[in-house]
């Protein structure tokens, strides 16, 4: 055994350097490996999949994506899920960032309670008020014949109103981020309450919204209760149908699972800058 | 007479004030509508649905259906031999588990992978961008892909553990028996990390350099550094990780109702969490009733995990 104590101060601190970068690699690894699973999976065959021998595919086939776009029919999945979460991120995206400039700039009456009110709305399970709903779906299709359940405009009710709440809080982190002084010098100047928060706070807030917008997006994308309860045909619902038919054929969940994880890595490699700052925008100031 | 002439006033200065805001009015307007009608309004209907015997004979009269009081909430805490009632209580157990072991684990490895990541060393924004990859593979995903890689006789990790590196002699079952909770909680901490470790990390870098100087020149080991200097300033951060984190995992659905046969099976009496077990049995079973009641207790408990929380961390979140 080494005496510690006894190593110069500069070896010590090379050492424990080198120490960290091997602990870095490692977690590395061991975090990246399910996704280089996933990926290298779904060029094997289901056979090669489940003898599970050889790290790498001994022939890198595409059979399997194949199969997939021949057996699902993904161009509705896409669609339906598109549609939906497009919808829902455009709506929610410009109702929080209304309200999320009101929560920041003015101190109304009723703010702190509205505010809070919101918040509290993250402790509510998706399923309680899910329970409700679907029954009054049911009542509004018998009584009024709009249909909601089964179709994309029940699922982007409820999508819209589930990722409001901290949609909202973020952009208000986001707006109470950018300095007043701008809105008040262009009031002075004769604008309009609207025109300062239209013309000078928007465009400051673009990329906070940006990343709002995204991450609304990328949550819709990855929900399964609601679209799966409601019976809607999103991609997740999709996927669940489809792997649940084709028991144990590994090789065709694989494959599905790297179709549904490429575009939201794709928006990840673009947007990355944009995404981790809506991250970090509702917890940490700056 | 004075109180007379005071009250008036005082209801004009609010009225003045609530005529000042107009604008912010009309911007909260819309989403106030919005969530009156999705989250309230349904928010206390599912508090009267939890009085009501709302199954599938009842189920058409909605909100006229039997009155009967505390039976649904009298039954989840009843020790009667009910199928039902046994698989929530198993739920229930299995996502206070959960919850504790994949916030306790993503926070702890966590602050450790901010830290690594807090040096300086060059390839850094590589290693950052590639410690947050798991945070974009959706979580019906990360059911899937865990599913297939904890099978016992042909899983990888099976593999690994046994055949290549023999660490232990005989391949365990993952998904069957109690090593199921394991099976979801290592998935949910691989997803969760990237999160917890870049909120930790913003975090980090808020910490003044000069107070690590200081301190050195005080004479501090990197341990009391860490411990006196970095730990407190990052409770703020880990307040708002615990907290999401805490929803997340009290709330979580996806990765375990797509781990087992492939979105089609049951999670069994160790894998099974509250919101699958309270979907599977309102929808399954048409207990609209009871899926109300359970989901009431549910948001109780969230509450009161809130208050406690508060209470732990309201100085620090002020200060902030």
């Amino acid at each position: 055994m080494m005496d510690w104590q006894r190593l110069g101060p500069r070896l010590r601190r090379f050492l424990a350097h080198r120490f960290a970068d091997l602990l870095l690699i490692a977690l590395l690894v061991l975090i990246l490996f399910p996704i280089f699973w996933m990926f290298v999976s779904s060029f094997k065959t289901n056979q090669e999949i489940l003898e599970s021998r050889t790290v790498l595919p001994s022939r890198w086939q595409l059979r399997n994506y194949v199969d997939l776009w021949e057996q699902v029919n993904f161009g509705l999945y896409f669609r339906n899920s598109l549609i939906v979460c497009g919808t829902t991120m455009i709506v929610v995206t410009l109702l929080a960032t209304f309200s999320g400039y009101a929560l920041a700039r003015f101190r109304f009456p009723g703010a702190d309670a509205f505010g809070m009110a919101v918040l509290a709305t993250q402790l509510i399970p998706g399923i309680l008020f899910l329970l409700p709903l679907y029954q009054i779906f049911v009542f509004v299709k018998n009584r009024l014949g709009v249909p909601l359940i089964g179709t994309n405009l029940g699922a982007i009710i409820l999508y819209i109103a589930f990722f409001l709440p901290l949609s909202l809080w973020i952009l208000r982190s986001f707006f109470a981020s950018i300095p007043r002084e701008l809105e008040e010098a262009a009031l002075i100047d004769g604008c309009t309450p609207f025109g300062a928060f239209w013309r000078v706070a928007l465009p400051l807030a673009a990329p906070g919204i940006v990343a709002t917008a995204i991450y609304v997006f990328l949550t819709a994308w990855d929900e399964l209760l609601f679209a799966w309860v409601l019976n809607v045909k999103t991609i997740p619902v999709g996927i669940r149908l489809y792997v649940g038919q084709y028991v144990n054929r590994f090789d065709l969940m694989m494959a599905a699972s790297v179709v549904v994880t490429l575009p939201v890595l794709i928006t990840f490699f673009l947007m990355q800058r944009q995404m981790i700052s809506g991250l970090t925008a509702g917890a940490v100031k700056e | 007479m004075a109180t007379s002439t005071w009250r008036p006033a005082r209801r004009n200065g609010l009225w003045q004030r609530i005529r000042k805001h107009r604008f912010a009015y009309l911007l909260t307007a819309p989403t106030a509508l919005a969530m009156l009608g999705v989250h309230f309004i349904p928010t206390l209907l599912a508090f009267y649905m939890s009085f009501l015997r709302l199954n599938q004979f009842t189920l058409g009269r909605f909100l006229r259906a039997p009155f009967v009081g505390l039976a649904n909430y009298a039954l989840i805490f009843s020790s009667r031999n009910n199928a039902l009632v046994a698989g929530i209580n198993n739920a229930a157990r299995n996502t206070l588990i959960y919850a504790v072991a994949v916030n306790v684990g993503t926070l702890g490895i966590g602050i450790v992978l901010a830290l690594l990541l807090n040096r300086r060393f060059r390839g850094r924004g590589i290693a950052r961008t590639l410690m947050l990859l798991p945070w974009v593979v959706p979580t019906y995903v990360v059911g899937m892909l865990w599913g297939m890689m904890w099978l016992r006789d042909r899983g990888i990790i099976n593999t690994i553990l046994v055949d290549w590196l023999h660490l232990l002699s005989q391949k365990p079952f993952w998904l069957i028996g109690r090593n199921t909770l394991w099976a979801i909680i290592i998935p949910t901490i691989w997803r969760q990390l990237p999160f917890n470790t870049i909120m930790l990390l913003s975090g980090l870098q808020m910490v003044p350099e000069d107070l690590y100087d200081a301190s050195a020149i005080d004479g501090a080991s990197a341990w009391q550094q860490f411990w006196y200097i970095t730990l407190p300033l990052l409770k703020p951060v880990v307040a708002i990780v615990l907290l999401w984190g805490a929803i997340f995992t009290f709330f979580g659905y996806n990765i375990v109702i797509m781990m087992f046969g492939n979105g089609g099976g049951f999670p069994g009496e160790w894998g099974d969490l509250l919101m699958p077990a309270i979907q599977r049995q309102s929808f399954g079973y048409w207990m609209f009733g009871l899926g109300s009641a359970v989901s009431i207790l549910m948001m109780l408990v969230m509450m009161l995990f809130v208050g406690i929380w508060y209470r732990v961390f309201r100085v620090s979140l002020i200060q902030e």
